[in-house]
C-alpha cells in the first residue's frame, strides 16, 4: 500500500497534459521506461513477468487501451491481477474482459466508465446498492470505488459506501471526509457515554463512522482515564448508553514475584469488584450498558496449561470474562460483545500494538479498534431495533435443490446426504430462528401445492405447519409480500426475505425498499453459517413468548376462521372464551414489558418507548407509577402477555403515560376490560382523577376512540394530543361481557 | 531510479495530505518542519501521525522510531529506512 493518499480517478485521453499534476507526483510521461515495459507486456505477461510495479492510475488510458489491444492481437489472455489492477488505477476495461471480472470490480468498471449524469446516476443505483451489500470484500476496490464516486460528486452514495468500508480502507475517513460528515448529521443522535480502563480517545473517535454505519449519529462523551468502575457506580445522567471498553491490562495484569494462586486471587478480588459494579449499575443508570469481553491473549504466560494453571493469563481472562457474562445474564440493561468475534478477522498478533500501549496506554491496534468500535455499534443497532420479526422465504433451490415444478418431488435435494445435507442444515438454521421468534412465511413462484413438498418429501427439516403464512403462486413476490405483511398485521420493515436469485432480490429492493434482502452466497453449502452471522437475525434478549410467538400467531389465525363462521361477532367472542389475567410488571416480566413498548406501534396510545431501565423503576412503589400488564389465554391457546399501561399517581390524580396491546388480539375487547381493571387498581391505590392522552401517529388511527369510547370526557385537543378525563366513582369501569378478568399475584 | 525533485526538497509528497489529516495543518512543508512548528502535534496526535504512517505506508514502526520522529526530515528518515 503506497498510494494510500492519492485517490485514482478515470482519466480521459486529452488529460494526459495534467497527469498526476494534482497529488504532486510526475506524471509517467510516454516514451520512457515504464512506457517500454507497457509497450513490452504481451511478452511479459508470457513470460510470467509481473507488471504489478506500475501505478496504473498515474497512465493515460490511451496507453492502457493500446496495451489491452496489442494484448488481444496477440492472443494473451488478461490475467485477473491485471484487470484488477487496471480498474483499480481507475481504467475501463471493455466489455467482454469485464464479464470475467468479480461482482464489486464489475461495479467500479462501471463507475470508471460514467460521466456523472443524472441518468446514469439513476441506472448506477443497484449497481451501487449490490456494492453495498457484498459480502466478500476487497478494501482496494472499495476505496478506489468511493474516490470515483467522490469525483462525481455523488456526495450520498460516496457515504454510504465509504461507511461499508470505513473499517477494512480507513483512509476513504479523509478521502470522504465531507460526504460522510454531511450523511452523519442527517441521522438520529445517539449520546454515548465512553469509559474503559485503558486510553479510550481512539475508539471514541471510530465510534462514529461505525455508528454511522448503522444510521446512528455518535456523540461521544469520555469519562476520565481508567474511571470504569466509576462509571459504573455513578454514571453519567445524560447518555443514551455507556459503553465500557475491557481490556487484559486492567484486570489480568501480575506482579510475578507473588505466588501462583496469591496472582489469581488478585484478578479474582478485580474481577468481583467489576461483577459488583456491573450488578449495581442497573439501579442506578438510565441506559443500556454496552460492555466487551477480554479477547484471547496474544501470547499466553502458562504456556500449554494457560487455560487451566493459576498462572495461565488465559484462565485469568476467563475468570474476567465469566463474571461480565454472569451480569448480563442477571440484567436486561447490560449487553456483551464477544470481542472474540468482532475481532475474528483481524490477526491475533496484529490487535494488539505494544508500542502504544507503552507510550500512551492503548490497549488495542488500530484495526482491533475499529473492529471493536463496529461490534459496539452493530450492539447498539440491534438494541435500538431488535431483531426483525419475519423470516421470508423462497423455496426452489433456497429451502431445497431443484425446482419443484420442473425436476419433480424425487429430484429435489434435501435430507442426510450430500448435496441435499446443504439444505437441510439451512432448513435447520430456519427452524432455529423460529424458536428465536421470528416468523416463517414462504414466498414461491409455484403451483399451490408446492407446500406439499414438506410432507411429502422424506429429507425436510421444516413441516408446513412452521410456516404463519404462505404466498404460493406466480405473481410477483413484491406484491405477495405486501399481501402477506397485511395478512400478519406486520410492516414490511420487519420482513427479512432470503431467495437464491438476483432477480428476484433485485426487484424486491426495487419495489419495496423497506424489506431486509441481504445478498445470499451462491454456493449452498456457505449458507447456513451465513444465516447465523446476519445481524438483522440476532436477538437481544430472549423471552418465553419468542418461543411461542409462531404458535401464537397460528392460535389467532384459528381464531379469525371461527370469526368467519360465528353468526355474528357476540357469537364469536363468547365462543372465544377468553380470560385475562391482570397483574403489576414484576422483575421477571420487565424484558417482555419493555419489548411490547419497543414495538407495539398501531395499538399504542402515546407510543412512549419506555425501556427496561424505566420500567425497572416502577417496580418500586414509592415511585409513584403503576405498570400493569396482561396475559390472555382463549380456547384456542395462550397468547402471552399480550397488553401493558403505565400510569403516573401524584396524589389523587394519575395519569395513564402508556397504554398499548399486540395487535394479536384487536378487536376483541380486551382493551375495555384491561382499561377497566386499570382504573379499579388506580382506585385502590386512592387516585379519584384519572387522565389519559391520545398522541396520534401515521399507525395508530385505531386507538383514536378508545378513551371516549370508554366513557372517558374530552377535556382538550389539538393537532398533536387529545386529552381525555374519568372520575372515579361517577360511573361503572368499563367492562367487556367476553373478557373475564382474573387478578394474578 | 533518479530521486523525483520536489519543491521544498521533500521526498514523500504524501506526507503533505497527512499532515493535513492529522493536524490540519496546510502550510508548507519542509524537511525541517517540527513538532514545534505545528500546532497540533502533541502526544495524543502523535499516535495519530505514526498510525497514518503505518496504514498509508504498510509499515510498523518501532518504540524508537516512534521516539526519533520529531520533523519531516525525520520521518523521511524512517520510511526510507523501511524502503518504502
Amino acid at each position: 500500500m503506497t498510494s494510500a493518499h492519492l485517490q485514482p480517478q478515470a482519466r480521459r485521453d486529452d488529460e494526459v497534459e495534467a497527469f498526476g499534476a494534482s497529488d504532486g507526483l510526475p506524471a509517467l510521461s510516454p516514451g520512457r521506461l515504464v512506457d517500454a515495459v507497457i509497450a513490452a507486456a504481451p511478452e511479459c505477461l508470457q513470460q510470467g513477468i509481473l507488471l504489478q510495479g506500475i501505478d496504473w492510475a498515474r497512465v493515460p488510458p490511451g496507453r492502457v487501451n493500446a496495451m489491452l489491444g496489442d494484448l488481444g492481437s496477440r492472443n494473451v489472455r488478461l490475467p485477473g491481477w491485471l484487470a484488477r489492477a487496471l480498474v483499480v488505477g481507475g481504467h475501463v476495461l471493455p466489455a467482454d474482459a469485464a464479464g470475467r471480472l468479480s461482482a464489486e470490480l464489475q461495479a467500479l468498471n462501471q463507475l470508471n466508465g460514467c460521466s456523472g449524469s443524472a441518468d446514469e446516476r439513476r441506472m448506477l443505483a443497484s449497481v451501487h446498492r449490490r456494492l453495498c451489500l457484498l459480502e466478500e470484500r476487497d478494501a482496494d476496490v472499495l476505496a478506489a470505488a468511493v474516490a470515483r464516486l467522490h469525483a462525481l460528486g455523488w456526495a450520498e452514495e460516496e457515504a454510504e459506501l465509504g461507511l461499508v468500508c470505513w473499517d477494512a480502507a480507513p483512509r476513504v475517513l479523509t478521502s470522504a471526509a465531507a460526504a460522510l460528515t454531511a450523511h452523519r448529521l442527517t441521522l438520529p443522535a445517539a449520546r454515548i457515554r465512553l469509559a474503559g480502563f485503558s486510553t479510550t480517545h481512539t475508539l471514541a473517535q471510530d465510534l462514529g463512522p461505525a455508528f454511522a454505519a448503522c444510521g446512528w449519529q455518535a456523540q461521544v462523551g469520555e469519562a476520565g482515564f481508567g474511571d470504569g468502575l466509576a462509571e459504573l457506580l455513578a454514571p453519567a445522567g445524560d447518555a443514551d448508553c455507556l459503553v465500557l471498553l475491557m481490556d487484559i491490562e486492567g484486570f489480568a495484569a501480575r506482579d510475578w514475584r507473588r505466588l501462583p494462586d496469591e496472582g489469581l486471587e488478585l484478578v479474582r478480588e478485580r474481577a468481583d469488584l467489576l461483577a459488583a459494579a456491573l450488578a449495581a449499575y442497573p439501579e442506578r443508570a438510565q441506559c443500556p450498558l454496552l460492555i466487551n469481553t477480554i479477547p484471547s491473549a496474544p501470547a499466553p504466560t502458562a504456556g500449554l496449561l494457560d487455560r487451566q494453571h493459576a498462572l495461565g493469563l488465559r484462565r485469568a481472562i476467563d475468570i474476567v470474562n465469566q463474571r461480565v457474562l454472569e451480569a448480563a445474564a442477571r440484567s436486561g440493561q447490560v449487553h456483551v460483545c464477544d470481542a472474540d468475534l468482532a475481532l475474528a478477522h483481524v490477526p491475533l498478533a496484529r490487535q494488539t500494538d505494544p508500542k502504544m500501549w507503552f507510550y500512551g496506554r492503548l490497549a488495542y491496534s488500530a484495526a482491533a479498534t475499529r473492529a471493536l468500535a463496529r461490534s459496539f455499534a452493530q450492539a447498539w443497532q440491534t438494541l435500538k431495533r431488535g431483531p426483525l420479526k419475519v423470516l421470508a422465504l423462497d423455496f426452489d433451490n433456497t429451502l431445497w435443490g431443484g425446482i419443484y415444478g420442473d425436476d419433480g418431488l424425487e429430484a429435489l435435494a434435501c435430507g442426510t446426504d450430500f448435496p441435499g445435507n446443504a439444505f437441510s442444515a439451512f432448513q435447520q438454521e430456519c427452524l432455529r430462528l423460529k424458536g428465536q421468534g421470528m416468523l416463517l412465511a414462504g414466498l414461491s413462484k409455484n403451483d399451490p401445492d408446492a407446500i406439499s413438498v414438506f410432507e411429502r418429501h422424506p429429507g425436510m427439516v421444516l413441516r408446513a405447519e412452521d410456516f404463519t403464512a404462505v404466498a404460493i403462486d406466480w405473481e410477483p413476490k413484491p406484491g405477495n409480500i405486501r399481501r402477506l405483511a397485511a395478512e400478519l398485521d406486520l410492516g414490511l420493515e420487519s420482513f427479512l426475505f432470503l431467495d437464491d436469485s438476483p432477480h428476484e432480490r433485485e426487484a424486491m429492493r426495487q419495489m419495496c425498499p423497506a424489506v431486509t434482502v441481504p445478498e445470499m452466497p451462491a454456493d449452498p453449502a456457505l449458507r447456513p453459517l451465513w444465516i447465523r452471522g446476519l445481524t438483522a437475525t440476532w436477538p437481544l434478549r430472549l423471552t418465553d413468548e419468542d418461543g411461542r410467538r409462531a404458535d401464537m400467531y397460528r392460535a389467532e389465525r384459528a381464531a379469525r376462521s371461527l370469526k368467519e363462521g360465528a353468526a355474528s361477532l357476540a357469537d364469536y367472542l363468547a365462543a372465544l372464551q377468553q380470560r385475562l389475567v391482570v397483574e403489576p410488571v414484576r422483575r421477571e416480566t420487565v424484558p417482555r414489558a419493555a419489548q411490547m413498548h419497543q414495538r407495539t406501534n398501531q395499538f399504542n396510545l402515546t407510543t412512549v418507548r419506555l425501556g427496561e431501565a424505566e420500567l425497572g423503576a416502577m417496580l418500586d412503589e414509592r415511585s409513584g407509577s403503576l405498570a400493569l400488564i396482561g396475559r390472555v389465554t382463549d380456547r384456542f391457546g395462550d397468547h402471552g402477555i399480550v397488553i401493558a399501561a403505565t400510569a403516573r399517581i401524584d396524589g389523587d390524580a394519575a395519569e395513564i403515560a402508556t397504554f398499548l396491546m399486540s395487535c394479536r388480539v384487536i378487536g376483541r375487547e380486551i382493551e375495555t376490560a384491561f382499561l377497566g381493571a386499570l382504573l379499579v387498581e388506580l382506585e385502590k391505590r386512592g387516585v379519584r382523577r384519572v387522565m389519559g392522552a391520545y398522541v396520534p401517529t401515521p399507525k395508530n388511527g385505531q386507538v383514536r376512540e378508545l378513551y371516549p369510547s370508554a366513557g372517558f370526557r374530552q377535556a382538550s385537543a389539538d393537532a398533536e394530543r387529545t386529552i381525555w378525563n374519568w372520575t372515579i366513582g361517577e360511573a361503572e369501569p368499563p367492562r367487556s361481557a367476553f373478557v373475564t378478568v382474573e387478578w394474578g399475584s | 531510479m533518479e530521486a523525483p525533485a520536489h519543491a521544498n526538497g521533500i521526498e514523500y509528497p504524501q506526507l503533505a495530505a497527512i499532515f493535513e489529516d492529522v493536524f490540519q495543518h496546510t502550510g508548507a512543508l519542509t524537511r525541517s518542519t517540527s513538532a514545534d512548528d505545528v500546532a497540533r502535534w502533541d502526544s495524543l496526535q502523535h499516535i495519530a501521525l505514526v498510525r497514518s504512517l503505518e496504514e498509508a505506508f504498510g509499515i510498523q514502526l518501532s518504540m524508537d522510531e516512534m521516539m526519533e520522529i520529531r520533523s519531516v526530515g525525520d520521518i523521511e528518515n524512517v520510511l526510507r529506512r523501511h524502503g518504502a
